[in-house]
């Protein structure tokens, strides 16, 4: 992210100094936070919304908010989950304004080996079953459910992040998590053998 | 419970995650910034060129000009001369003089070399503007009034200091087209003859009020000009500073005012909330 740490001065700048630069009114310092978090801000609006239009107008009605809220924010505390919080907000206001939503409408990659070893065809194609499976079974889940999933491991977000993003107190999102899991596993049981697990959303996503 | 039980299917999920295609991001940056750009309707073009709203530089060049303040006024009531000369001998406060009527708005000619190079205040802390200036410094108690987005200080004028808070346009408290902010409260320690005054307006209407039982003024309709006293003491005509709806009270010998496009209500709601 070499190109986005531009500052006036022309060395690199940490978020604490970006946040601070942009309380103070400094719009440069805040493009530069967007830029930062925008992969983050859409893709959290995206699992929460349920579709990429509505995830766009959230986030960027988001950045938006967030940037006249930036008086409130206090000062020193990390940025992440406050912006999470905002983005997220917007985000479930679409949801519950719109129809039901493509859910969780991701695709797994097709041909995307994660190893420096290639696996045999055999393998990838087996690995890349799984995968779609184990999607398929995370979109069967309740909304909730499906949502702290998400968040924690295809967005990798911290506790707090997580509990910003999901709207409820940091002490909830582990037994959340939990509880989403138990289900998940439930899901993948009563479908029985991986390769007879429907594929109902992978292909009518956004793409 | 679960993460214990589970960690094979946990892996499988982060395992999962780095296979996964989100749909591709849009450019929030560009779309944010074309947004905060389009807010302060109405803004000087000087707030446009920039693309993004309210840079410290504006703020500070605001505070600077604002300042020391002084009210002008400009305020042509509905009335015939004779009412308008009684209004004016009644208007003043400590501080603060205000003429009525007068000749038509000067063209507007910008000085920026001159208004920049007053020296006059700096930004702050609340904390160090209270250090600094020699009266308490009121705070808005209103709800989202209580932390100014920004503060500024002049310790040397007028004679006492002077504090500015700044308070950023947002949802319900537009930008004011001659400040680019969303509030901008004025402070300093009046004195019993006017420092400033003079000048002119062309219409708008002005009406007395009190303010937690003290003497206050508000202004709303057309644009009024300032003048104010630079550090050296000369009395200038701030050309390119036109005010909007603008509610000038007094509280024992301080002197408040405050700017914005807020209706007399919530004005005079602030100004009662200031402790």
């Amino acid at each position: 992210m070499e190109g986005e740490h531009e500052s006036v001065e022309g060395r690199p700048l940490d978020e604490h100094e970006l946040v601070e630069r942009a309380r103070g009114g400094d719009a440069r310092a805040y493009e530069v936070l967007v830029r930062r978090y925008q992969d983050l801000a859409f893709r959290t609006a995206y699992v929460i919304a349920g579709g990429s239009a509505d995830a766009e107008d959230a986030a960027q009605e988001g950045f938006v908010k967030a940037w006249y809220a930036l008086p409130r924010f206090r000062a020193g505390s990390p940025f992440r989950p406050w912006l999470l919080a905002i983005v997220a907000n917007e985000a479930r206001n679409r949801r519950r304004s719109g129809q039901r939503q493509d859910d969780l409408a991701l695709r797994v990659a097709e041909d995307r080996p994660s190893g420096d070893a290639a696996p045999s065809p055999e393998a990838a194609a087996l690995a890349a079953e799984q995968r779609r499976v184990l999607l398929a079974a995370v979109g069967r889940l309740g909304e909730s459910d499906r949502q702290v999933i998400a968040c924690r491991f295809f967005l990798e977000l911290s506790e707090a992040e997580m509990a910003a993003a999901l709207g409820c107190r940091r002490g909830t999102v582990k037994s959340r998590l939990s509880r989403a899991l138990h289900r998940l596993r439930a899901v993948l049981a009563e479908q029985g053998a991986p390769a007879a697990a429907p594929e109902p959303r992978l292909q009518g996503g956004d793409r | 419970m679960s993460r214990r039980e589970l960690p094979e299917l946990e892996q499988t999920l982060a395992d999962l995650a780095a296979a996964l295609e989100f749909p591709p991001t849009p450019d929030l940056a560009a779309a944010v910034g074309a947004r905060l750009d389009e807010a302060p309707a109405g803004a000087p073009a000087r707030a446009r060129r920039r693309g993004w709203p309210i840079g410290l530089s504006g703020w500070r060049r605001l505070a600077v000009a604002g300042l020391v303040a002084v009210l002008l006024a400009a305020a042509v009531l509905v009335a015939s001369p004779g009412t308008r000369e009684a209004v004016a001998r009644r208007l003043g406060l400590r501080g603060v003089g205000v003429e009525l009527g007068g000749p038509p708005p000067p063209t507007v000619t910008t000085r920026p070399g001159e208004r920049l190079d007053l020296g006059l205040g700096g930004r702050v802390t609340l904390e160090e503007a209270r250090r600094r200036v020699g009266f308490p410094v009121l705070v808005p108690g209103a709800a989202g009034f209580r932390r100014p987005a920004a503060v500024f200080v002049d310790e040397d004028e007028p004679p006492g200091g002077r504090v500015d808070l700044v308070y950023r346009a947002r949802p319900g408290l537009p930008a004011s087209p001659f400040t680019d902010a969303g509030l901008l409260v004025t402070e300093f320690q009046g004195q019993p003859s006017p420092l400033f005054l003079k000048k002119v307006a062309v219409a708008g209407m002005v009406e007395e009020v009190t303010v937690g039982g003290e003497p206050g003024y508000w202004f709303s309709g057309e644009p009024h000009f300032f003048t104010y006293q630079d550090a050296r003491g000369a009395v200038r005509e701030e050309r390119t500073r036109l005010a909007g709806n603008t509610l000038i009270w007094q509280r024992g010998d301080l002197t408040l005012r405050l700017e914005g496009e807020i209706t007399k209500q919530e004005a005079l709601a602030i100004a009662e909330s200031m402790r």
